[in-house]
């Protein structure tokens, strides 16, 4: 199979209006290993340096990095640096995948043999309601009988032809009844709503939070901390696993998606949480660079460029 | 008299009675006591219910019904009969209710756990996965000793055929068994002869049961064992009992923010450093005990509690997650999980409850909807239960097209025609009245199985509704007789003697949530005494002469924030502002509503006297619409006439110990910094203005005119002002109080940096009445702006150093916790 290899610096930097005096952080920051992807390399560096660090896994398998900084700052800066290779998605069978309500139906059954790994993703989560009017949105492309993928691949061309991207539109808490409303927002507003549309009709969908490589206008240069953090959507069909969507981009998520955690919604993999002790007002930076290999001399010169701050 | 008492007390069809087995024939088990109550004159049973009453309002004993913060509080409703339970029907329920416990921690265990349960087919993924109780941060944890169950309490209820039923598990932080011990204490005064003579089973060995499994389960080190009672604060609805379960228990009550995790382990945060925590019986709910990995926008946890316990550092009882099992989507699969896990049938049944999930029941709940409660499958739902019956056709429609859109939230639970029994109705004229009654009984975990508390918490509607009951819908409750065939157990909890060993005085363990809120009382007191007295000066001015802007006490009025800044005028409107408007940031009313809430999550130390003196100001002050200035002015006589009685409090009614310690400081530093505000201002503004106004403020006038008979000058009144080590509101007097106390602290603590006090301090001693006792001396206004940076810096090392614990928390790397 071939793979694409890539270098991604994601850097995080927040700024105080008071010092901190104590600080926890759980990070969903180390690319997830999948069948189409491996980490070559990964390290991410804290400053200022935590007393205590640990690595392990959450409940969806996602490598987790959970951190105490008891040093007094008032700016904390986490950076993260991988090599990954990407390999193509599999071309899924849309066409014979089963009907969508055999999807549902084979979910719901109480008895032996449940299939637990996907139940998890059909309910109600911090992010994601599944309200009725989301169902009737998606029945427009649901019709009985439809072939479970083929219907999510409509479903996924027409939320994105229905939504305008608009960073302005929305914060991290946006429900899904103003989304419905509005359709204008992010990709984690539109992976959200997607999710909410699928767990409406009983169908198994979860958040994938990564990072997408996006190309320069022709002739421009690749600029520096361009990139961001990327969400999409992933759905579960019997017989064929987890097949992922992308609404934003309207694509099928290949060589250019890479994979960083998954879970229900956004609030089971958000890239940083924590509780500080102090601190008041804070802004926040977030820069994110994609470079596929060939271009690793610059990258060489990048990381020099994104070095961690002089403590100020 | 019996026939007379029975004559009006109904018997109603379809329902059991508790008492009678049929018209005018008593059960055997009620003979004695409802002898007792029908030998009784009018003038017995009322001073029963008097002394009923007395005793509930001498302990406190309340029940928050809207949890305000301004003490909407309701006195705990008990009703004087007990229900009374005989031994072998008790039997019964206490074989039933220990194998419910065993079965709902080992539920708990497979689903935190291995999931064989799930993956059998046993129980549907959606009663799992579809509740939000389902802590994923949780799965996995080994609990110690395996159990996530502690203390566990089911909701009874008996059918008209006289058998009981299960409505409802509390698995998470259950409620009542503290009601039940304060019910049990008062009505076994009230009726002493009856209790001892029908062999009424007691209490006490259930809660020592319950402290000893928590201390053997407990992890060790760092120390001798230590418990603690984890309380979401005064707010909550039954925080009265998690005071008095914790003092009966002997655990320290704490909220989130005296605990702390550090090096993976849980501490105490004290005025001493930190001591180690090694179990925590929580009234917090699952969700909000850590916002690190659970509910992120919660106050009231503990950041990084979930990580000691997956390292299992502490016992957190009961354990995270357990609100899973407060489903009544889980009741109908109960039967068959329990011949699973336990091998043996399920003794005492659940009300006929359906998961709607489940397709068959959905159709069959929606066809009989007239004859079933709908509720909500999981309690995180904002789903009301509903009687189908009560639905007219048009709602009917409406729930059902709800229940169809997500059938797995909803249970469908059968009717019940609760038992009934008698209860002491004074305001009628036939005192007996039957009510709908209910019970809540109580398990803990025991080295061997688990213990049920031989008696409960008895529940009766009020008259109006007789299909639910609930304290929150004006409820009462009742104590619950046990009886027994054997000898009585008399262990208790209660103290009988205190041997000279024990005597307790006042210790250095209090908690510095405390500490800091005494601290922060006596400031807020000190500072409303000050701004009542500035705004009281500066609106008679006002009354006097229209334009008050050039005087000096305008600008020191301006200066501490009372009063907008320049150019805004000193204007009427203006000082009513800065007197009764609680939203204007620097008023009076609202440093008034910040002591009245400081004063609020101290009333476990507040005597009522205080608390009450406190809530009233501020109500008074939130309520006055007060615009005339001798309106105003009457307002800020009384504050200050309370503020002095609260001083008076303190002075004469609290024990000299670290809390009353922290006290005084905060009032000393608050005085000081004023003092040394109201002259630096005065300093400043030159001699033109005669010094009336500082001796008013400093309520110095009358020491001023014995001493001195002439009108104020300067010399005499600032060398009473600063100099005078007699005059309590002295700067001299206030530094040396506070340099007193620091020496104190230091003897027992250590580390505090009083430098900057005891320089300033040696300045202000060596002052000379002939060359800096005026309005132009520098070095007087640099001693003055030194003291009150010095007082500055103390209350800022204090925080540091005794309440938040910054400085040892993490920079004491040694190990070595004081």
């Amino acid at each position: 199979m071939s793979s694409e290899r890539y270098v991604v610096m994601h850097r995080t930097r927040y700024r105080y209006a008071w010092p901190v005096t104590l600080s926890r952080q759980l990070l969903h920051l180390t690319p997830r290993k999948t069948p189409r992807q491996r980490t070559q390399a990964h390290r991410i560096d804290i400053d200022p340096p935590p007393v205590e660090r640990e690595s392990r896994s959450d409940y969806f398998g996602n490598a987790i990095e959970q951190l105490t900084i008891a040093q007094t700052h008032d700016t904390l800066e986490v950076f993260s640096h991988a090599i990954v290779d990407v390999g193509a998605a599999e071309c899924p069978q849309t066409a014979v995948s089963p009907p969508w309500e055999h999807v549902r139906d084979r979910l719901r059954q109480v008895g032996t043999a449940p299939l637990l790994e996907p139940c998890q993703f059909v309910y109600t989560s911090p992010h994601v309601e599944p309200l009725m009017a989301l169902a009737r949105y998606a029945r427009l492309d649901f019709h009985r009988g439809r072939p479970m993928l083929d219907a999510t691949l409509a479903l996924m061309r027409r939320i994105h032809r229905d939504f305008e991207f608009d960073p302005e539109a929305t914060t991290v808490s946006t429900p899904l009844e103003t989304l419905l409303r509005e359709k204008r927002g992010v990709c984690q507003d539109l992976a959200h709503f997607m999710i909410g549309c699928l767990r409406s009709l009983g169908l198994p969908a979860r958040y994938v939070s990564g990072y997408l490589l996006t190309e320069p206008p022709p002739g421009q240069p690749r600029l520096i901390g361009a990139d961001a953090s990327h969400a999409w959507v992933s759905v579960f069909c019997p017989g064929q696993g987890w097949l992922d969507v992308d609404p934003t981009n309207c694509v099928q998520p290949g060589k250019q998606h890479i994979t960083l955690a998954w879970g229900r919604d956004f609030s089971d993999v958000t890239p940083m949480r924590g509780v500080i002790l102090g601190g008041g007002e804070h802004t926040v930076d977030v820069s994110v660079t994609v470079l596929p290999e060939h271009e690793a001399g610059t990258a060489e010169l990048l990381r020099k460029a994104t070095q961690p701050l002089e403590r100020e | 008299m019996s026939d007379r008492l029975l004559e009006h007390y109904p018997l109603t069809p379809g329902r059991y009675d508790e008492m009678l087995s049929a018209p005018g024939k008593l059960r055997p088990h009620w003979l004695s006591l409802f002898d007792t109550v029908a030998r009784a004159n009018p003038a017995q049973m009322q001073e029963r219910l008097e002394s009923v009453r007395r005793q509930i309002r001498e302990n406190g004993v309340t029940y928050n019904v809207y949890a305000d913060p301004r003490g909407v509080e309701r006195p705990w409703e008990l009703d004087l009969l007990p229900l009374v339970i005989p031994p072998d029907e008790w039997a019964g329920i206490e074989a039933a209710i220990a194998q419910r416990a065993e079965l709902l921690n080992r539920i708990l265990l497979d689903i935190y756990g291995p999931q064989h349960l799930l993956n059998e087919g046993l129980l549907p993924p959606a009663l799992v996965f579809g509740h939000s109780g389902f802590l994923r941060p949780c799965h996995g944890i080994r609990v110690p000793g395996d159990r996530h169950l502690h203390l566990y309490a089911a909701d009874l209820a008996r059918s008209p055929d006289g058998r009981w039923w299960v409505l409802a598990d509390r698995t998470q932080a259950p409620s009542g068994a503290g009601y039940s011990l304060e019910n049990r204490l008062v009505i076994s005064r009230v009726f002493s002869e009856q209790f001892r003579d029908m062999r009424v089973q007691h209490l006490a060995s259930f809660f020592a049961t319950l402290r000893d499994t928590l201390d053997q389960h407990a992890p060790e080190g760092d120390g001798p064992p230590l418990t603690v009672l984890l309380t979401p604060g005064p707010y909550n609805e039954t925080y009265f009992e998690h005071a008095y379960l914790a003092r009966y228990l002997g655990f320290p009550l704490v909220e989130g923010s005296d605990l702390l995790v550090r090096d993976g382990k849980v501490w105490l945060k004290n005025l001493s450093g930190l001591r180690r925590v090694h179990a925590i019986l929580r009234r917090l709910d699952d969700d909000f005990c850590d916002p690190l990995e659970l509910r992120a926008d919660s106050a009231l946890g503990v950041p990084g509690l979930l990580d000691a316990a997956r390292r299992g550092t502490v016992l957190i009882a009961n354990a995270l997650g357990s609100n899973l099992l407060e489903s009544g989507a889980l009741l109908g699969f109960l039967p068959g999980l329990c011949e699973r896990l336990l091998g043996e049938p399920l003794a005492m049944p659940s009300l006929a409850t359906w998961w709607c999930g489940e397709e068959a029941a959905l159709d069959d709940a929606i066809s009989r909807l007239d004859n079933l409660v709908i509720k909500p499958a999981f309690p995180q739902l904002r789903i009301d239960s509903v009687f189908g019956a009560d639905l007219d056709r048009k709602a009917r429609a409406a729930l059902i097209a709800r229940m169809r859109a997500r059938p797995h939230h909803y249970v469908a639970q059968e009717l019940i025609q609760l038992s009934q029994t008698p209860v002491w109705d004074a305001q009628r004229t036939r005192p007996l009245a039957a009510r709908a009654v209910g019970l809540r009984v109580f398990a803990c975990a025991s080295p061997d199985g688990y213990a049920v508390m031989p008696g409960g918490l008895a529940r009766v509607a009020s008259e109006r509704d007789v299909r639910v009951i609930a304290m929150q819908r004006g409820g009462a409750s009742k104590d619950t007789w046990v009886l027994t065939h054997g000898a009585v157990n008399s262990f208790s909890l209660l103290r009988r003697t205190v041997t000279a060993s024990e005597l307790v005085r006042a210790g250095s363990n209090l908690s510095s949530r405390i500490v800091e809120n005494l601290f922060w009382f006596g400031r807020y007191c000190e500072r409303c005494d000050n701004e009542a007295r500035m705004l009281r000066a500066a609106i008679a001015l006002h009354i006097e002469q229209d334009d008050i802007d050039d005087h000096p006490l305008s600008g020191l009025c301006r200066r501490v924030g009372l009063l907008p800044a320049e150019p805004a005028p000193a204007s009427g409107d203006a000082l009513r502002s800065a007197a009764l408007d609680a939203s204007a940031p620097g008023s009076l009313a609202a440093d008034l509503h910040r002591l009245s809430h400081v004063a609020f999550s101290l009333r476990e130390r507040l005597s009522l006297d205080n608390w009450r003196v406190v809530s009233r100001l501020n109500e008074e002050s939130a309520r006055s619409h007060a615009r005339e200035s001798g309106e105003i002015l009457e307002h800020l006589d009384r504050c200050v006439r309370d503020m002095m009685t609260l001083s008076g409090f303190t002075l004469d009614g609290m024990t000299r110990d670290q809390g009353w310690r922290f006290l005084s400081i905060g009032r000393r530093i608050e005085r000081l910094q004023f003092l040394c505000n109201m002259l630096r201002h005065a300093l400043d503004s030159g001699p033109d203005v005669a010094p009336d106004w500082l001796l008013e403020l400093a309520d110095s006038a009358i020491t001023y005119r014995s001493r001195y008979m002439t009108r104020p000058l300067w010399l005499p009144v600032l060398d009473l002002l600063i100099c005078d080590e007699t005059n309590p509101r002295s700067v001299a007097y206030q530094a040396l109080g506070l340099t007193d106390y620091v020496a104190r602290l230091n003897a027992q603590f250590g580390t505090l940096d009083g430098i900057l006090l005891s320089d300033a301090v040696a300045d202000l001693l060596s002052l000379r009445a002939d060359s800096d006792l005026h309005t132009g001396s520098t070095h007087l206004a640099d001693v003055l702006d030194r003291l009150a940076s010095a007082a500055y810096s103390l209350s800022e090392q204090l925080g540091v150093r005794f309440f938040s614990h910054a400085d040892s928390a993490w920079r004491n790397d040694s190990g070595d916790m004081a």
